[in-house]
């Protein structure tokens, strides 16, 4: 039995475990703990982290119509395995202690939840592990039904939100199978290796057919533009560990797919051979401007929200977008940057979900226009969501500015003004939200109604100050990461970054986070005595403030925080309002066209004018034989 | 280099833009005397204000994160500075380009914006709402600008953009190679520097200073500070994309307060515009000026 056998089995037994004795509290430990067993599995394959060439077998195959389903491990899978087990553990734990006590209470599904989380990770690495298309399918349709199963298990809501997500997968799910199809059509083999020799062969038509069915299958899953409507609100509603499970990594298995058939199989010059007719774009500049417009429109949705976990959400579906850009780019630096994002992403997105899951435990409410002041009640997650926000920011110390800045490095290299200024109003656009959302939780004017809260218990506390560690250490010598984006890259054919313990060490200007982070820690130490070597400074109490001649009372809300960036609203808002409604508009109008052609069609409505079309196309047939 | 020599350069990096920022401030207050027919402070008075916000006896905190900020802000200015070469000294430059610059520079508003924050007075709150929307209005121009640069020169480290136009002479200045980027630049450093006409996030009559409502003694002292290191760095950064920075102290002192003192002296002509007019001003002028800029320099 091999190590991957191994892990399969052990998650299989996961998802067993759960349903057994899920809704007990030694059900959460169990499970934890055999999600950490999967994290020994897979370090003890670790071997595959840092070679591109290793690849581990599994040695469970299915024989289906004569063809051979297989499933193996290599740098790509392991790197992505990796992260799905590492957020499926601190989840888990998470919600081993009193949150899955008080969730028990109020809605009784806690063991469904463990059960959902479970679930997800064993059929992520499922899809992880997948040997060639066949199996990669199955893979996609498990981790399809697994998210389904956990978003629809929250309130009334969520199950609608849930049913919208499972329409936009089964659509993915045809377009995807319909290409697989058509490859089979072409190479009579579902491996991956026969579809990857016969690319070369292959039409530019038929290149484009597959290029559109992959990627608008696989993006349904990342929610990129223009199939972002479901996701924000179905991992918003999904309850708290879980939502930071899939915040942190469930839709970047989307991504792992387009890496894997569109930079692995197909081959990024391949699509930048692509041109499209009378632009100077090419099919990889049009899925890198996708990517860019899913950095902004997600972005500046999230600006919007009053929601902390609907604004993390959107950003999530924001910063996929970088992850897909660097990867278009598909330079040793971009892919670099795209790859090591997913790591950041997940480390901080699931951070920033379980400390607003803590406050929501504490306080009964996420709506950030009724919360406010809390740093003076809860000082250790004030400090863990600072460190998540500049984590998503994607401003020095933290992991998120790394990986940022190769992204950003790289378009300077490949010499695209456009990509970059959008990249980096992207960047600029989470500044303003990161602000407000801790500004509104945080800082201002402390509630009445919150003058008791605690702290957050240390069974939450601690996974997130693991995770907080990881985003301030990885920022500090990303070159741990690195090392293990470096062997993805040449699994899959893409340039291999060399790198160093503290970043890149290229010609004109690299990048060394070990001085860098250093200069910074000596310089807020300096701030510090600075500051120190003033007179003592006096606590006052928050009311005791100036406030233009008016007198403030515990009474008066004056918290300021709905309609925050109202002078950027005044201005983006009518921009935004149409751009994104002529979208909506345009997309509603393409598919109504569509079902309308459909439904003459099947009503016979012009048998006259199909008569006439069927007559001239096998009159043209038979002239042309 | 050996490392003693580097340290070396990290503690005097700092200090030097500190004094050097200090007379910056002068300047400014001189500037708007004689615009205002006065005389203006004396040479030393930035200094005096220093220490006098220092020792004051009266030191009002609104708690850990309020003095959190101030620090963050302070020290995200000392640590900027090591990556801004200036003559004799390049410090951190090969470390981490023009682009983790401006990055970094963005650690002091995270800690300013974090510390206002904490001391619960709407005014100082819409203060920082306006300064981060400002921030996304002048950030705009100033990333194509640093796009241009690291295009033209074919780097982004900042030494080597130095070196670069030192060698070739006045004619490959940033400023005659690139002419409409310059111009876009300056057009933003108004902004960037937060002085009249955009200074709307102050606002003393009606948000009562904005972010520093809550802010006396020590803790406006350590906003003084940043001051000193803001203009500093606006100077010297704009200096070394687009004048060629300096070899000699004696040559590179005056552009850099030349280049400060041109949106000083605009500050004091100008009233102020409000939050929604910088954005359409930033957004329309220096990023047309800048694009236009661009595409010269890339054809």
């Amino acid at each position: 039995m091999t190590l991957l056998d191994q892990l399969i089995i052990l998650s299989a037994m996961t998802v067993i475990v759960t349903l057994l004795v899920g809704k007990h509290s030694i059900g959460g430990w169990i499970a934890t703990l055999m999600y950490a067993g999967q994290g020994m599995l897979l370090w003890k394959m670790s071997a595959l982290g840092y070679s591109a060439a290793e690849v581990v077998d599994s040695s469970f195959t299915l024989q289906i119509l004569n063809q051979n389903l297989h499933w193996r491990f290599d740098a790509l899978s392991w790197f992505f395995a990796i992260i799905t087990v590492g957020a499926g553990l601190c989840s888990s734990w998470f919600s081993s202690g009193v949150w899955g006590r008080s969730y028990q209470k109020i809605s009784g599904k806690l063991g469904l939840l463990r059960f959902a989380l479970a679930f997800n990770v064993f059929s992520m690495l499922v899809l992880l592990a997948s040997g060639e298309l066949l199996s990669l399918f199955i893979g996609w349709e498990l981790v399809s039904w697994a998210s389904f199963l956990i978003m629809a298990m929250g309130s009334a809501r969520a199950a609608r939100y849930a049913m919208r997500y499972l329409i936009y997968a089964i659509a993915g799910a045809m377009a995807i199978l319909g290409a697989m199809v058509l490859v089979y059509s072409i190479t009579g083999s579902f491996e991956f290796d026969a579809f990857k020799a016969a690319v070369p062969a292959m039409s530019r038509s038929m290149l484009w057919l597959l290029f559109g069915l992959f990627a608008a299958g696989f993006g349904i899953k990342m929610a990129l533009l223009p199939f972002h409507l479901w996701q924000a609100k179905a991992y918003a509603e999904t309850p708290g560990p879980g939502g930071a499970f899939l915040g942190a990594i469930s839709s970047r298995m989307g991504l792992f797919a387009i890496i894997l058939v569109l930079v692995q199989l197909l081959g990024v010059a391949r699509l930048a051979e692509l041109d499209i007719p009378y632009t100077f774009l090419s099919a990889r500049d049009l899925l890198a401007w996708v990517a860019v417009l899913t950095i902004i429109f997600a972005t500046f949705t999230a600006l919007r929200q009053h929601d902390a976990r609907r604004l993390l959400a959107w950003h999530g579906i924001g910063q996929g977008g970088y992850m897909l850009l660097g990867i278009m780019i598909a330079d040793d630096l971009g892919s670099a940057g795209g790859l090591m994002h997913v790591f950041n992403h997940a480390t901080y997105q699931a951070l920033l979900f379980m400390v607003v899951t803590a406050v929501i435990y504490r306080t009964g409410t996420s709506d950030l226009n009724k919360l406010g002041g809390l740093v003076a009640r809860m000082p250790i997650s004030f400090f863990l969501m600072l460190i998540g926000i500049i984590g998503l920011a994607g401003l020095p110390p933290m992991n998120g500015f790394v990986s940022k800045w190769l992204i950003y490095r790289s378009l300077i290299i490949d010499e695209s003004p456009l990509l970059f200024v959008a990249a980096v109003i992207g960047t600029l656009g989470t500044i303003l939200s990161v602000y407000k959302l801790i500004h509104n939780t945080f800082l201002g004017q402390l509630r009445l109604e919150h003058n008791e809260v605690e702290e957050a218990p240390w069974s939450m506390t601690l996974p997130m100050i693991i995770l907080a560690a990881l985003v301030f250490v990885t920022g500090y010598f990303p070159g741990l990461v690195l090392d293990w984006v470096s062997a993805v890259q040449g699994a899959v054919g893409l340039p291999v970054l060399a790198h160093h313990l503290g970043g890149v060490a290229i010609d004109k200007g690299g990048l060394d986070m070990v001085w860098i982070v250093s200069v910074l820690l000596v310089g807020f130490g300096i701030g510090t005595l600075v500051f120190f070597a003033g007179g003592r400074s006096r606590r006052v109490h928050q009311l005791d403030n100036y406030a233009g001649g008016h007198f403030l009372t515990a009474e008066t809300r004056y918290q300021y925080s709905d309609n925050f960036y109202p002078g950027l609203m005044h201005l983006i808002a009518p921009w935004y309002r149409k751009s994104f409604r002529w979208l909506e508009r345009s997309l509603i109008a393409f598919i109504d066209i569509l079902s309308q052609a459909m439904q003459g069609l099947y009503r016979h409505s012009h048998p006259v004018f199909y008569l006439l079309v069927v007559v001239v196309v096998s009159l043209s047939w038979v002239l042309k034989q | 280099m050996n490392i003693s020599h580097l340290i070396l350069e990290l503690v005097l990096m700092p200090i030097v833009a500190f004094v050097v920022g200090l007379f910056m401030v002068l300047m400014m207050r001189k500037i708007g005397a004689r615009l205002q027919r006065r005389i203006g402070p004396p040479l030393l008075q930035p200094l005096y204000d220093i220490i006098k916000l220092y020792s004051k006896r009266t030191q009002i905190s609104h708690g850990m994160i309020h003095e959190m900020g101030i620090i963050m802000a302070v020290g995200g200015y000392v640590a900027a500075e090591t990556l801004l070469p200036v003559p004799g000294m390049s410090g951190l430059a090969d470390k981490g380009g023009v682009v983790t610059l401006a990055y970094v520079l963005m650690i002091p508003s995270l800690g300013l914006a974090l510390g206002v924050g904490q001391c619960a007075n709407p005014n100082g709150s819409i203060g920082i709402s306006r300064a981060l929307t400002a921030m996304l209005a002048y950030d705009i121009p100033f990333i194509l600008v640093v796009f241009g640069a690291a295009y033209v020169y074919g780097t982004t480290n900042l030494a080597e953009m130095i070196a670069i136009q030192q060698q070739q002479g006045v004619s490959s200045w940033g400023i005659m190679q690139m002419p409409l980027l310059a111009l876009a630049g300056i057009m933003t450093l108004p902004a960037i520097m937060g002085k009249q006409p955009f200074e709307i996030y102050v606002a003393p009559a009606e948000i009562a200073t904005g972010p520093m409502v809550e802010m006396g003694g020590k803790f406006m002292g350590g906003l003084f500070v940043m001051q000193c290191f803001q203009f500093y760095t606006a100077g010297v950064l704009y200096t070394t994309l687009f004048l060629g920075g300096g070899v000699y102290w004696i040559t590179f002192l005056p552009k850099i307060f030349l280049v400060v003192a041109i949106p000083m002296s605009i500050a004091y002509m100008f009233p102020r515009y409000r939050t929604e007019d910088v954005l359409r001003l930033m957004w329309k002028w220096p990023v047309l000026v800048g694009i236009v800029g661009l595409a010269v320099a890339m054809l």
